[in-house]
């Protein structure tokens, strides 16, 4: 059965985003409608132990039947930690989506609990854009 | 499409899903933003004041859930529950874990 909140958001809306704050166990118990994801991303810090909850997450999702589970490597100093992303995400089976760097600009937006000003954090903002053409190749395989 | 964000408190999360919620709207797509914190930040990093944030409401369970009375439409649960940001993103409160927990 659809409810209401599942109707709107496949008629009213083109892109639902989902902060899934609950964790996937409490949402799965919300009959599906927020649970579910066409494209679930996991975001990870540069630690071995973010990327290692990061793999269990991905093995409950599919247990859920999330078809589609990446991780988001976030607050990266580059370029060292891309390698660190890389490597240790294969370790524990994590494919990657992309990778944000570290950034003062969106620390300070962060700290100050507004939104990054307009202009500001160009790199995340690449880093962002690259990470949506990967997700809509994902699930629009060309 | 729908877009799932999970991470563990302090990966950045938050961020991570308002920037890519207001880099679709930027492209001219209907967005929904749906946090379902307990203690809900995506408001700020959407551009709500702590007023504004406080009065987004939360969407009653048997509407995340269920198919409701049939009198009200998609169009109406938005516009009774949704909040408008500065970036044109609609924002949603629903699912608190005190909430899902009682399911």
């Amino acid at each position: 059965m659809r409810s209401i909140l599942g109707a709107a958001i496949e008629e009213e809306a083109d892109v639902t985003l989902v902060d899934m704050e609950a964790g996937l166990e409490h949402l799965s118990r919300s009959g599906g409608t927020l649970a579910y994801a066409d494209v679930l991303l996991v975001v990870m810090e540069p630690s071995r132990k973010s990327i290692l909850t990061a793999g269990r997450t991905i093995v409950l999702a599919a247990e859920l039947g999330i078809p589609r589970v990446y991780g988001v490597g976030n607050k990266a100093n580059l370029p060292e930690d891309q390698e660190f992303f890389e490597t240790v995400s294969a370790e524990y089976n994590v494919p990657l989506a992309g990778i944000i760097p570290e950034d003062p600009d969106v620390v300070e937006a962060d700290r100050s609990g507004v939104p990054l000003p307009p202009g500001r954090g160009q790199p995340v903002r690449r880093a962002i854009e690259e990470i949506i053409a990967f997700v809509e190749e994902a699930v629009v395989p060309a | 499409m729908k877009l799932g964000i999970v991470g563990k408190g302090g990966v950045g999360k938050t961020t991570v899903s308002a920037l890519i919620s207001q880099t679709y709207a930027q492209r001219g797509k209907r967005v929904l933003a749906i946090d379902t914190d307990s203690n809900p930040n995506l408001a700020f990093s959407l551009g709500l004041s702590a007023q504004a944030a406080d009065d987004v409401p939360l969407i009653p369970r048997a509407l995340v859930v269920g198919a409701g009375d049939g009198a009200m439409t998609p169009a109406d649960l938005l516009r009774d529950y949704g909040a408008p940001t500065p970036s044109e993103v609609i924002l949603l409160h629903a699912m608190r874990v005190t909430q899902a927990g009682a399911g």
